[in-house]
């Protein structure tokens, strides 16, 4: 940390694809300071670039240009300091849920006694005591996911980042899962990069809103939540301000 | 949550009209051909053409090649035992090769590159049309064997190729992002994905496998085997031995086949798959 409690720095970020003869410009001009222990959503529509700079920052796309920094160090690569929880999951089926869970700690080669302890805690802060012997295909939607930010937490990472995690779950799972995840956020303390396109649950989880534009993917507003956890979805400034971040992609949708 | 596991007793087989009528079809199925084959050869010795015996003629002919059958002077059990010896050499073999090779194969475009127009070109040589050279090239004892070889070897290949291939790029990214190296995402998430694809492979080179010994042995046949049965019942006009060599043939398949599926039953479950 550089003192000011800037855990990743994401300066002038650049991405662009070839695309026939010319280039797509997927992401331009995207800066972000992201402070320890910090929830961040990125919220816009699909196609808005906002998966690519999640993409970017776990290591698994290279950025055309401009600077990522994680802890002061040069983002280069994927690597254990970023867990990264998918929204099909990406469990691995062959493996139960405990092994699941403990495969970032199997290959960073941690000895078995302290897998044993991690995975048993990190199942524990799920929810899933009693599943670990159990497939990902014996499990619910709900239940995948939490296998899946169990893996993204054992290995200790800086930084959770988050594709659309409940983007596949059904509309009650994903509203309970979201306060398993404030519940496990506060817990662990992580700083956490939550990408959606959905207006409410990123007011509903997030410390500040990063609405994108699409084509090229831009930020176009910056919203600090101040509202109170647990937050009421009926409380008035809850409705407000989900109101005024629905009319401004609204707009932006019948600019472009 | 325990409602979950309560869920997988609820699988209950009812008896429903559609089942009783398949299950009555498939009981019928084998005596209705029995007694097919039965008037066919009849009929046929009634025209004095003797090729083809009855049903219980072959029956006979079973129970004398059991203790000793007059083609290859072996008892059934020895002439089976030949041939799963070569069954088996040629198999593993051709498992052992076309499996890392596969898995190469699947992983590196480069070496992929490098092979494709020779495998592509090798694939379609049937097994059996290599059986002339394998006999002059290769001794009686490596001849059939190698011709089983070749069976299992492309079609394990192939599906090992594909199977590489078919990892789902999800789990892939997930291991990199837990801190996966280049190795350990092959060793821990490409190898295993492939191996359900590896079995369908080794099921389909289960059945050329059977197919190619008869036809080397009818080749070759040092020592027996049950082709050698087919050949020499023929040979020396004994048509009841030639078909009891390729019930023996049917019977042998079918249980490889059998333990085939099991063994890959047992890996989807194991890898917790089904």
């Amino acid at each position: 940390m550089d003192g000011n409690g800037i855990i990743l720095s994401i300066k002038n970020l650049v991405k662009a694809f070839p695309k026939d003869d010319t280039e797509m410009i997927a992401v331009s001009g995207f800066a972000l300071d992201v402070k320890d222990g910090e929830f961040i959503c990125l919220l816009g529509p699909s196609g808005c670039g906002k998966t690519t700079v999640l993409r970017i920052i776990a290591g698994l796309q290279s950025a055309t240009s401009g600077e990522l920094t994680l802890k002061g160090k040069p983002i280069t690569g994927p690597g254990s300091d970023r867990g990264m929880v998918f929204q099909e999951f990406g469990l691995f089926p062959w493996r139960s849920v405990k092994k699941n869970v403990e495969f970032g700690l199997e290959v960073q080669g941690v000895d078995e006694t302290k897998k044993n302890e991690i995975s048993k805690r990190f199942i524990d802060l799920v929810g899933l005591s009693g599943f670990e012997r159990s497939h990902p295909n014996q499990l619910s939607g709900g239940m995948k996911q939490r296998v899946g930010i169990a893996r993204a937490l054992a290995s200790n990472p800086e930084i959770l980042l988050m594709d659309e995690p409940f983007g596949a779950l059904d509309a009650q799972t994903r509203n309970l899962m979201q306060k398993e995840l404030l519940r496990i956020w506060q817990e662990t303390k992580k700083t956490v990069i939550f990408v959606t396109h959905s207006v409410d649950e990123a007011v509903f989880l997030a410390d500040r809103i990063v609405v994108m534009t699409g084509r090229p993917g831009k930020i176009k507003e910056i919203y600090t939540v101040t509202l109170p956890r647990p937050r009421d979805r009926g409380h008035p400034d809850f409705i407000n301000l989900r109101k005024k971040i629905l009319d401004e992609l609204e707009q932006q949708r019948q600019g472009t | 949550m325990s409602s979950l596991l309560d869920m997988r007793v609820i699988h209950k087989r009812y008896l429903t009209k559609d089942n009783l009528i398949r299950t009555s079809l498939m009981i019928v199925s084998l005596p209705i051909f029995i007694a097919f084959w039965w008037i066919l050869a009849l009929y046929f010795q009634g025209q004095n053409f003797y090729y083809l015996p009855t049903p219980l003629e072959v029956w006979d002919a079973l129970v004398q090649a059991w203790t000793q059958d007059p083609a290859t002077r072996l008892s059934l059990l020895a002439n089976v035992y030949a041939s799963l010896v070569r069954f088996l050499l040629g198999f593993l073999l051709a498992l052992g090769l076309a499996a890392p090779l596969g898995l190469l194969l699947g992983y590196s475009r480069y070496a992929n590159a490098l092979a494709f127009p020779v495998i592509e070109l090798l694939r379609p040589i049937p097994p059996i049309a290599w059986v002339p050279f394998l006999l002059l090239a290769a001794s009686f004892f490596w001849g059939p064997i190698l011709t089983i070889f070749i069976g299992v070897f492309f079609p394990v290949l192939s599906n090992v190729i594909f199977g590489v291939r078919s990892v789902d790029p999800l789990i892939i990214d997930a291991a990199k992002t837990q801190g996966a190296n280049r190795w350990q995402v092959f060793s821990k998430v490409m190898f295993p994905s492939s191996i359900p694809y590896m079995m369908a492979g080794v099921k389909i080179g289960l059945g050329v496998g059977w197919m190619c010994i008869v036809a080397a042995e009818m080749l070759a046949s040092q020592g027996g085997g049950v082709g050698a049965i087919i050949v020499g019942g023929q040979t020396v006009g004994r048509y009841d031995i030639m078909f009891a060599g390729m019930v023996t043939v049917a019977v042998l398949g079918i249980l490889t086949l059998l333990i085939g599926s099991l063994i890959e039953r047992r890996v989807k479950k194991w890898m917790g798959m089904e």
